[in-house]
């Protein structure tokens, strides 16, 4: 709702001035034109300017197509299974989730994409950590396998910008603060912010819904509106991580409800190879649930090297099997 | 431009202001109290009370965040756990500044471990401690002053065995059994509401005793185990409850540490004949699956034949494996065979970590794992006098 | 803002009708006309978006590739809108449209197929909103332009539910009504995509004793509509997406090769357009969804 005021465009006066523009635009012109006694020529402008003022611009396809041609980019995670699920990796201008139990390694597949996007790309990476489960100890280790020189580790540590929220309102208040020139400004110690890691939205959101719903759910339409503004207007990819429940028949499923899953554009599923409990190992299987480029339901395997000794792990610890199409 | 619809604002007051047509937080900053109330069709409290959250928004905005690279030079030390396996295991204790659930069954020791915790955060500095103090949030009633009485003149002793320099001998005459207890804020709460408003209260607290390195909630479960007949209230609550405790962490650099129970769940056993749908129990950790995201790392003390075993199976820097480990007379201990040993056929000692299946808690599975982590309580309430309040 | 009859019915009459946009989707005789409104509608992942893509494939290309040449203008208020595998879709069928010969697209240069796939392109409207109101003032700002093309015959609109939760919480109506004038006006076809975002428990238990076909149950879940009644009775066509039991009966017919087994997405169309005499019509297929958009079966 836009509240009318005066002076918002010439010719409108106290007298137009009673309502909010939906109604304006909405009511009849020549209607209105009579109880007002404005000249109706002068309403039809006002509605005209104002409507030109308010309303979003529409883009050809064509230029549309050609911007993106020329700005999209692909993000690897460094895990060469999952970025074969992902079509090469993560899209710009697109929100991928993962989802997944506790302990699944979802944390761990944000830590391989931060660094490798730090350290290989050159980019700069802002990571929003709602669960205090970022270790900078971890990002350096997984950045000690790649390199030796700590001079590019310093450098690539430098390029991901932490932000810690641990309520819905902060993180909005983040969110908001990226958009409006924070996502510049991070990008001035070189290189452009290209990916924006939000682990976890479940973590933030959850403690929201249930009860009165409303509120919850319109704050999490809102965290998912700001992801999707910040992923297409500034070019970068979003990578969130969520939690799982179980469906009706105990199947795997993402949580935060159906109002949240039409919102992400790509959607990969984590769980432990090795059935369920918490039993221990390092092998993960990722099946992609959501995707408009792969066939769903496609699945690969990767192993967590968690120890990550230089000569075991590849590429910041994770080590990969062979991605299997069932 | 910020959207109003996101400000942290009750809804009641949000619809209001929505539905007279302000969108933006900037549209209303330039508005005195009264025009707001005028305009907006509040109240001239509500009005007043809107100014005063978004003026407090402004003067702290989110701030520019920190680099990895901060962060890494920031990351928090650790406290020793006295058991060296699992310490190589936590990569060198319990963190700082982040949550860890321990999980087992009744008497495995999560009780033993949160208790040396308390103590441990207290070893001087210049020992390579924190010279901390702790917070025990008690809501089973299971702490026991008699035993962490015996686990600081362990930790005493043992560092009074390495005093060799003059800083070191200064420190030792402040690091004494007394100062220990003085020094553990004990708080018991009897129920979930009782939790709640105390973990509420828990940052000013924090503020005034600065001093706070680690807060033990013994066990957090326990109280939303039973009273819940709607559980989304309940996982309502908990969510609520576990983003506190987050923020606590990282805001206070404390290391928060929670128990958690163990609850069986029934899981189908594949390769059955079809038509009969066969299940085995598997011990879970309580609560549901979906709180296992919030506490950083999860430990699991569990019992392999007569051992105990520690096992890390959620953690962001740490691979996942199990240690061994027991707990003697002095506390939380590495797993030595001589240890093990001598741990079992003792009967004479008044431990708590004794065997005794005739003591077995109702809420005990199976009485083969049974090991009461508390002494008879007819045999020691008169000489151990319990701590009730610690405020 | 004059013109005379004459001009008004050029105007009107140079708008393509879209009946025979899908024959596969709509019952016989009953494809959306001017001025009617379609709502897709189904949970996530059931081919909601790609099918949306088809119709407007179906629109832009031109003739001779099996398309209709016509003008479409798609609102995003969801930021839904993939272009890249759009693009992807529109090559893939200029390819077998045109069949020029060539293997790929993807040469220097301006080659014939660049040059279609932009005039394609060309003919593609897209308007982000991001907002309620922006959407509902955006609605009215498309006068302007739907005056002024003529060849403009189909508005997409992705997805109306897309603000549904902030308007609840504001506390304010939906703004679907407004489609109406527009629609009225303007004899422009719209299709909207709705989210399934309620669960209706009621209908579970009903629906699991009618397991005639495969496809009913999963429907009944979410059938219920939430959005306002202004908009429910808009509505003249509704299509319920579902997601198909894996390869039952159609895969073998269909997929060729075995190795990959397609997933199947069933629709279901209810019609109660004002020339189906008053009765609704029903109609259900089932498609598949391949790198060249959707294959109907």
């Amino acid at each position: 709702m836009v509240v009318l005021r005066e002076g918002m465009c010439p010719g409108l006066d106290e007298d137009v001035v009673r309502d909010l523009l939906e109604d304006l635009v909405a009511s009849d012109t020549e209607e209105l034109a009579q109880k007002c006694s404005v000249s109706y020529k002068a309403l039809l402008a006002i509605r005209r300017v104002l409507l030109a003022q308010h309303t979003a611009f529409p883009v050809s396809g064509l230029d549309l197509y050609e911007e993106l041609v020329s700005s999209t980019a692909i993000l690897s995670t460094s895990i060469p299974s999952l970025d074969k699920l992902l079509d090469s990796g993560l899209y710009t201008g697109e929100i991928t989730e993962l989802s997944g139990a506790p302990g699944t390694g979802k944390s761990q597949v944000c830590f391989a994409t931060a660094t490798h996007t730090a350290h290989r790309l050159k980019q700069s990476v802002i990571y929003i950590d709602t669960t205090g489960g970022l270790s900078a100890t971890r990002l350096l280790q997984m950045l000690q396998v790649q390199t030796d020189e700590t001079g590019e580790q310093t450098e690539a540590l430098q390029r991901i910008r932490v932000f810690r929220v641990f309520d819905i309102f902060s993180l909005l208040d983040c969110l908001h603060g990226l958009r409006c020139g924070g996502l510049q400004q991070a990008s001035l110690g070189g290189g452009s912010v290209k990916a924006v890691i939000l682990d976890s939205v479940s973590a933030i959101i959850s403690p929201t819904l249930g009860g009165k719903q409303n509120e919850g759910m319109s704050l999490m339409m809102q965290v998912a509106g700001t992801l999707k503004t910040i992923a297409k207007d500034f070019n970068v990819a979003v990578l969130v991580t969520n939690h799982m429940t179980r469906g009706p028949g105990g199947e795997p499923q993402a949580g935060l409800g159906l109002s949240w899953s039409h919102v992400p554009r790509t959607r990969l599923l984590l769980e432990r190879s090795d059935g369920a409990g918490p039993l221990l190992g390092s092998k993960r299987t990722a099946t992609l649930v959501k995707s408009s480029r792969r066939p769903c339901h496609i699945k690969a395997e990767f192993d967590f090297n968690r120890g990550s000794r230089p000569e075991e792990g590849l590429l910041g610890g994770v080590r990969v099997r062979d991605g299997s199409d069932p | 431009m910020k959207p109003l619809s996101a400000a942290p604002l009750s809804p009641s007051v949000k619809v209001k202001l929505l539905r007279a047509g302000f969108d933006w937080e900037e549209e209303l900053r330039g508005l005195e109290p009264l025009e707001l109330s005028r305009e907006g069709g509040l109240s001239l409290e509500e009005a007043l009370e809107v100014q005063q959250i978004l003026t407090r928004g402004v003067e702290q905005p989110g701030g520019g965040g920190l680099t990895a690279l901060e962060l890494l030079q920031q990351e928090e030390r650790s406290i020793v756990t006295f058991c060296s396996q699992l310490d190589a295991l936590l990569g060198g204790g319990v963190p700082l500044g982040r949550t860890s659930e321990v999980c087992g069954t009744p008497g495995v020791g999560k009780t033993q471990l949160c208790l040396q915790l308390c103590v441990d955060v207290q070893i001087p500095e210049c020992f390579g401690g924190l010279g901390g103090h702790a917070v025990f949030v008690d809501t089973e009633g299971s702490l026991v002053v008699q035993r962490v009485v015996d686990l600081a003149q362990a930790a005493v002793h043992h560092c009074s065995l390495q005093d060799h320099d003059p800083e070191q001998q200064e420190a030792m005459k402040t690091f004494t059994m007394e100062t220990i207890l003085e020094h553990l804020h004990l708080m018991r709460c009897h129920d979930y509401v009782e939790l709640l408003a105390q973990v509420h209260l828990l940052p000013d607290f924090l503020v005034r005793h600065s001093k706070v390195r680690l807060l033990v909630i013994d066990s957090l479960a326990f109280p939303f185990r039973r009273h819940f007949e709607d559980l989304s209230v309940r996982t309502r609550l908990l969510n609520g409850l576990a983003q506190q405790l987050l923020q606590i962490a990282s805001q206070h650099s404390v290391a928060v540490v929670w128990t958690n129970q163990m609850t069986t769940q029934l899981v189908p056993v594949l390769g059955e004949t079809p038509g009969h749908r066969a299940a085995r129990g598997l011990l879970v950790p309580a609560l549901g699956e979906t709180w296992g995201h919030w506490a950083t790392q999860r430990l699991l003390l569990h019992w392999e034949g007569p051992h105990r075993l520690a096992s890390v199976f959620k953690s962001p820097n740490n691979m996942e494996s199990s240690v061994s480990y027991s707990i003697t007379q002095q506390g939380f201990r590495d797993a030595s065979s001589s240890l093990s040993e001598s741990k079992q056929p003792s009967s004479s000692l008044s431990e708590s970590k004794q065997p005794s299946s005739s003591l077995s808690e109702s809420k005990q599975p199976s009485s083969s794992l049974s090991e009461s982590k508390q002494p008879s309580s007819s045999l020691s309430e008169s000489k151990r006098p319990r701590m009730q309040e610690g405020q | 803002m004059t013109e005379t009859g004459a001009q008004l019915f050029a105007r009107l009459d140079a708008r393509r009708c879209l009946t025979d946009i899908e024959a596969h989707l709509f019952p016989e005789d009953c494809g959306p006309r001017h001025g009617e409104v379609v709502e897709l509608h189904g949970l996530e992942g059931t081919g909601k978006t790609e099918l949306l893509y088809h119709l407007l494939c179906r629109c832009v290309l031109p003739v001779e590739a099996g398309g209709m040449g016509v003008e479409v203008v798609f609102v995003d208020s969801d930021y839904s809108l993939d272009m890249l595998r759009l693009v992807t879709i529109l090559e893939n069928r200029l390819a077998a449209g045109l069949s020029t010969g060539r293997p790929e697209a993807g040469s220097s240069g301006v080659c014939p197929e660049e040059a279609a796939l932009r005039s394609c392109l060309s003919r593609l409207l897209v308007v982000h909103c991001g907002s309620s109101s922006q959407l509902l003032l955006t609605l009215h700002y498309l006068d302007t332009s739907l005056s002024s093309r003529p060849g403009l015959s189909l508005l997409l609109i992705d997805s109306i539910s897309a603000f549904y939760w902030l308007d609840r919480c504001g506390g304010g109506e939906s703004v679907a009504r407004q489609e109406d004038k527009l629609t009225k006006d303007y004899r422009i076809t719209v299709f909207a995509t709705s989210h399934a975002i309620r669960r209706n428990y009621k209908n579970v238990a009903s629906s699991s004793s009618s397991s005639s076909s495969s496809s009913s149950s999963p429907y009944s879940e979410y059938e219920q509509p939430y959005l306002c009644r202004p908009w429910q009775r808009l509505v003249t066509h509704r299509l319920l997406c579902s997601r198909g039991m894996a390869g039952a009966n159609m895969a073998s017919a269909t997929c060729a090769d075995k190795h990959s087994k397609k997933q199947s997405f069933n629709v279901r169309c209810t019609s109660s357009s004002s020339s189906s005499r008053g009765t609704k019509a029903h109609k259900s297929s089932s498609f598949y969804v391949t790198d060249g958009g959707v294959v109907f079966v």
